[in-house]
């Protein structure tokens, strides 16, 4: 109780503090506010994570009373289209998870021929990449890492090094499309870039990173894969795991996999027809993932509420809507370009040490933070940057690859990261100690990071 | 009528330190699903349960993993099994634990049943001591028999 209290007069102090500088270095009285505000409602995030929607409420709340942002630009700012977006896929990845398509990912690993320790590690890296990439990184990890439980079980060796190695894999690919990370669709949504985009500059990118990541890991946990290759030698094939599950009936998998191949399909080519119909950017990225749940909301009717009550998660969309407002009201106020003027001032025309500033920033705040979070107060600043005459196609993939391969940096860096930790701890009783994960996840994040940085410094391919 | 005039009043009762196996042939012996766990000083403090076993030994992101189907047992599970003698009843009990008061009407305990799941539920007195156990059974029973 101490400690909460403690806490809370910590995070009124410094919010108050952040508005009093402010202030000081020249900000008006509703600019100053709203950086109150937002800072506590990101210290709130913090120091009290279970009680975020909480801060969240109450901050917008304030905002509103004050006057510092009016109802309509809470609409405005709230990004409904991210959030339409969000539970249109969240529905669609319901019936996936319903029909058995994760768990025929899981047994596609658990059937792998010849399983030698680097090709498992090679396989748990790609499918958590390539999952990542194409659902979600929160959605990807549980299915993951219940494949590796299942095989390392097997092999009577330790799973904590090739559940490490999943999950820094599972950071690394939600970078490579919009929809791996929900920080890509908040990107793409204001910055304009389109899925092609992504697919052209954010995943070869990640691609890169992920096979440089598996030959750092393989050296890394090179006793454990050893000790693995040495089991898997002693305890012969892996039949038993080759018909461990089954996945009934394929007639509705086969129709749940189609509706999520044409998802996927439009979404990827929204951009050619928006232009096709001259429809307002990001429309048809957003009409997809509607149509598509709705069509799978009438086929499996009797379970639709389920799906909208269960699979779509209301209390971290809800805490991302009002995140959304509040970083907006940062807009709203003149608070970013007021920062993104002092940030320039200090960089003055060198664009390549703004990338590396907002790159190196958004990986280290990543790592402690939220990534939606911490993304969703540079939008603003980077918008102000654009404001000012600077382009800011680089800053945008900067901020992208930040706020995903910083995830990897410490174990609370990503969701990804607590719910792996959080099963196999409730599984197998490892507690992984803040050390432990730090030192690879340092390594892997940094690695990745600097071939980031090389790649938007020195080659003109992200301006 | 009230649940204290129906309620199973003789309850066996486990102690959260004891052993889970014991604690399981105890279930099997008596062909129950389920005992109420106490601590040293009587306290009621879980619910050891063939529901909690199971949960206890199958893999817990189960049902986030949607549908497929076991062809074969794992080797984790047979694992758990094997070493469920390693365990006490505190490692394996339910710790929230619904109650209702000895003076409540059938109705209302066959509605919490119900919105709680409950297929059994221990009885307190006004002191939050354990008195006693009803079942679904019982309750269904009473009803039945009150208006017949």
């Amino acid at each position: 109780m101490i400690i909460r209290l403690l806490k809370l007069v910590l995070l009124f102090l410094i919010a108050v503090f952040l508005g009093n500088s402010a202030k000081g270095w020249g900000m008006t009285q509703h600019q100053a506010l709203s950086i109150t505000i937002f800072s506590a409602s990101i210290l709130g995030t913090l120091f009290f994570w279970d009680f975020r929607l909480s801060f969240a409420f109450i901050g917008t709340s304030v905002l509103l009373l004050t006057k510092t942002i009016d109802l309509e630009h809470v609409i405005e700012f709230s990004s409904l289209e991210v959030i339409l977006f969000l539970v249109g896929m969240m529905v669609i990845i319901g019936l996936l998870k319903q029909e058995g398509f994760f768990a025929w990912i899981v047994q596609l690993i658990l059937r792998i021929r010849n399983l030698t320790a680097k090709k498992f590690v090679l396989v748990i890296s790609l499918v958590s990449a390539a999952l990542s990439a194409m659902t979600s990184e929160v959605v990807s990890i549980i299915f993951i890492v219940a494949a590796v439980l299942e095989i390392c079980d097997y092999f009577e060796v330790k799973p904590l090094p090739f559940v490490i190695i999943a999950v820094l894999a599972t950071n690394i690919g939600s970078a490579a499309t919009v929809l791996g990370n929900p920080i890509g669709i908040l990107i793409a949504s204001k910055s304009g870039l389109t899925f092609e985009d992504f697919i052209l500059k954010a995943f070869p990118l990640a691609f890169v990173c992920l096979i440089a990541a598996i030959f750092l890991v393989l050296f890394w946990y090179r006793k454990a894969i050893i000790q693995l290759d040495k089991n898997i030698k002693e305890l012969g094939a892996n039949e038993m795991l080759i018909k461990l599950i089954s996945v009934p009936p394929e007639r509705n998998l086969r129709i749940g996999l189609a509706i999520f191949t044409v998802t996927l399909f439009f979404i990827a080519l929204h951009h050619r027809f928006e232009l096709l119909y001259g429809l307002p950017a990001n429309t048809v990225l957003l009409v997809v993932p509607l149509i598509s749940s709705g069509c799978v909301m009438i086929w499996k009717w009797d379970k639709a509420r389920d799906y909208i009550e269960r699979d779509v998660e209301w209390w971290t969309l809800l805490f991302f809507l009002l995140l959304f407002v509040q970083a907006g009201t940062l807009k709203y106020t003149g608070s970013t370009v007021f920062i993104a003027e002092r940030i320039i001032g200090l960089v003055g025309q060198n664009f390549n040490l703004l990338t590396t500033v907002i790159l190196f920033i958004s990986a280290i705040g990543s790592s402690l933070l939220d990534n939606v979070v911490l993304v969703a107060a540079f939008i603003p600043v980077i918008q102000g940057f654009g404001t000012l005459g600077i382009d800011p196609r680089q800053l945008w993939w900067a901020i992208l690859f930040g706020g995903c391969f910083g995830g990897n940096i410490t174990l609370v860096g990503s969701t990804a990261n607590i719910i792996a930790l959080g099963i196999i701890e409730k599984e197998k009783d490892i507690k992984v100690t803040f050390l432990t994960w730090f030192w690879i996840g340092l390594s892997v994040g940094a690695l990745t990071t600097g071939i980031v940085w090389l790649a938007l410094v020195f080659t003109p391919f992200y301006r | 009528m009230k649940v204290k005039e129906i309620m199973t009043k003789k309850i066996t009762s486990l102690n959260f330190e004891d052993n889970a196996v014991t604690a399981l042939e105890l279930l099997l012996k008596l062909k129950i699903s389920g005992l109420p766990v106490i601590n040293d000083t009587g306290k009621l403090v879980g619910m050891f349960t063939e529901k909690e076993i199971l949960a206890k030994i199958l893999p817990k992101y189960l049902e986030n993993v949607g549908g497929f189907v076991y062809d074969e047992n794992p080797k984790a599970v047979k694992q758990k099994i094997l070493s469920f003698g390693d365990l006490k009843v505190k490692d394996v009990m339910r710790k929230e634990v619904i109650t209702i008061d000895e003076d409540s009407a059938l109705c209302e305990v066959a509605h919490t049943m119900l919105v709680q799941k409950a297929r059994r539920i221990p009885i307190i007195d006004k002191a939050k001591n354990i008195v006693g156990i009803v079942s679904r059974g019982d309750i269904v029973k009473a009803l039945f028999n009150e208006y017949k």
